[in-house]
């Protein structure tokens, strides 16, 4: 079992690398990929998908940058924001935004593993763990 | 007035504006405290990274696109998908002066119910050992109390001295000992107000022990008025291996902080075999290749380079180690005792077969070694004690031979008394150490033949008595022994007069 799972960990490692173009996610590569791995069935495919799909969202999740935010959010903050953190990790991002009230006010932006909070609720955290 | 407030105001807008960075990863799988972490891109080895809920865990596996983390504390309520975030931290225990009298958990949370532990210091648990030109040779004595060991195997403090034995050969019970026998020698140099005089703080670590055990452990330094100068760190067998593996490493933090601070420290680990086999199961789990009976390459540095971690200090204190590993069957060529004797610079052997003739403790004085205690022993104990372990040894070969016939000549039956007097001489009930000054006493009673009218089975009683003569009426002589720590013409003399004082009026 363990040995299937690093088998299908390094197939997707290789399909990965061949959905990239310029280091970025190429969507035409993408479907290319999957049509190559429907015609030729590796084995555990569902396992090598599984494992392709998780390294591309990372990929993915890389260049965007998510705003959580707790009340309105101008197009021109999302834009800085986007600006600002695009110049940090040198790459074009592109900034989404989803709702988030459990934020109480302020903002949470995430960039792949990163997350930086600046809202009431991660400050009452913080504050909660250090008393 | 108003423009302060303000100043203020801005200023608490300027912080609490201020965005907080943080790294972050999601729970993929769990099991036996063990989490495969996707994220954390930014975790650095043997990290601390936290999990909701409070628990904590450390990063031991970073790999191409997973992390893997030994989680300690609470798993129950863990899931998949959880977010884990990374802390930049190493982990640290609290360390100091405070923990002294108390038990702690392996991250030094108080378990003994003695409310909260007022420590202002924390040391990291992993730590690179001292190197080459800090360090200084071991040349002060640590007594153990046991005469068997101060005699023969002498310990230095800063050495690594291996307790080794079969299961219920009295391993621990030496270790309890020498602890009791710090705080003893510690109460009196204290009270003595003597500058020179170096307090020994002992660190007992109790590795995948029953609780019972460890409670019993406690009462007796508790009873012996030890615990006061002692801290136990406890991971029992009902904590997870986790805890376990890093309770060593907390014990060596703590023993750490005295030796860096001027002061001496005795530790005991209370066993590395579990030591090791708590380690095993994390790398199994983490799926690390296995080599010699299942356990991972790195075996060897786990306990090398803990035990490295004791030593001795130029201008600073010392780290003495007592380290224990449990034998099967006697069996000192198996991995893990090989591992942990090549590393220490000396072992105590115990053998089953003492323990079940009621030779007590039960030391194996041909299998134990010090390599580098002898330069730390007082020049009194070599005096009265110099020729004994040559004596034993004679006595045992001689033993063997005179099984297959009855016919020996006076020369050989008085070697093999004298020997048979020496073991019953040795012989000692737990967790009551003899201060050194009184093994001086005894064992220049024994150079002297004072022992040698008196019936071998008789021996312990007569030594309990001679005890007791020293302890209750030759105080001051005790005293001088111990102050001067070398046996000259007057102080033989005293002691001579004193051994015939105790011969005229002791009846067997």
């Amino acid at each position: 079992m363990a040995a299937h799972a690093k088998q299908a960990q390094q197939l997707a490692r290789q399909l990965f690398r061949l959905s990239l173009a310029d280091g970025a996610v190429s969507p035409a590569k993408v479907t290319g990929v999957l049509e190559y791995v429907e015609k030729h069935r590796p084995a555990n495919p569902i396992m090598v998908l599984k494992a392709y799909e998780r390294l591309i969202a990372t990929e993915l999740g890389r260049s965007q940058a998510l705003v959580e935010h707790a009340g309105a959010v101008s197009e021109d903050v999302l834009h800085s924001i986007a600006a600002v953190l695009g110049k940090r990790y040198g790459r074009t991002l592109t900034a989404t935004t989803r709702a988030n009230p459990a934020l109480i006010a302020g903002l949470r932006v995430r960039v792949g593993d990163d997350v930086y909070e600046s809202s009431v609720a991660g400050q009452l955290a913080s504050l909660a763990a250090s008393v | 007035m108003s423009t302060v407030l303000e100043q203020i105001e801005q200023q608490i807008a300027k912080l609490s504006s201020h965005a907080v960075k943080k790294n972050t990863g999601n729970i993929r799988t769990i099991a036996d405290g063990v989490a495969k972490i996707d994220g954390l891109s930014d975790v650095m080895y043997n990290e601390m990274v936290s999990f909701p809920g409070g628990a904590i865990g450390i990063a031991l596996n970073l790999e191409e696109d997973e992390v893997g983390c030994v989680i300690l504390g609470d798993v129950s309520q863990l899931k998949e998908g959880d977010e884990v975030t990374t802390t930049g931290r190493l982990l640290s225990v609290p360390v100091g002066k405070a923990l002294l009298g108390r038990a702690v958990d392996a991250l030094g949370n108080p378990v003994d119910g003695k409310g909260p532990i007022d420590s202002k210091e924390t040391y990291p648990v992993e730590k690179i050992a001292p190197g080459i030109i800090v360090r200084k040779s071991v040349t002060q004595p640590l007594f153990t109390g046991i005469m068997a060991i101060d005699s023969m195997i002498p310990i230095g403090r800063g050495q690594r001295e291996l307790i080794i034995g079969d299961r219920g050969t009295g391993k621990t019970t030496i270790a309890i000992d020498t602890i009791i026998n710090q705080a003893k020698a510690n109460q009196v140099g204290l009270a003595s107000g003597d500058p020179k005089f170096r307090p020994v703080y002992s660190i007992y670590v109790a590795i995948g022990q029953k609780n019972s055990n460890i409670v019993r452990t406690i009462s007796a330094l508790e009873a012996a008025g030890a615990l006061q100068y002692t801290i136990i760190v406890a991971a029992p067998a009902a904590d997870n291996p986790a805890n376990q593996y890093l309770a060593p490493y907390s014990g060596a933090a703590m023993g750490e902080w005295f030796m860096e601070n001027g002061l001496d420290a005795l530790i005991v680990y209370d066993d590395l075999s579990k030591h090791a086999v708590a380690y095993r199961q994390i790398s199994l789990i983490l799926k690390r290749p296995s080599g010699r009976e299942a356990y991972p390459g790195d075996v060897f540095y786990l306990h090398s380079r803990l035990l490295e971690r004791s030593a001795r200090l130029d201008g600073k204190g010392s780290l003495t180690a007592l380290p224990i590993i449990e034998t099967l069957a006697g069996d000192v060529s198996a991995y893990i005792p090989t591992n942990v004797i090549s590393i220490t610079d000396g072992q105590i052997f115990l053998e089953t077969d003492h323990f079940n003739q009621c030779i007590r403790p039960a030391v194996s004085v041909g299998l134990s070694v010090s390599r580098v205690g002898s330069s730390a022993q007082i020049k009194v104990t070599k005096q009265v004690g110099g020729k004994l372990k040559g004596e034993l040894a004679q006595f045992r070969e001689l033993a063997a031979f005179a099984q297959f016939g009855s016919d020996l000549d006076a020369k050989t039956k008085g070697q093999l008394e004298r020997g048979a007097r020496i073991v019953e001489l040795f012989k000692q009930p737990a967790f009551s150490p003899v201060p050194i000054e009184l093994q001086v006493a005894i064992l220049f009673a024994m150079q002297k033949n004072f022992f040698d009218a008196i019936d071998t089975k008789k021996v312990v009683a007569a030594a309990a008595a001679m005890k007791e003569f020293f302890t209750t009426r030759k105080d001051t002589l005790l005293t001088e022994i111990r102050t001067k720590a070398a046996l000259d013409k007057d102080l033989e003399a005293k002691l001579q007069a004193a051994c015939d004082e105790w011969k005229s009026g002791y009846t067997a």
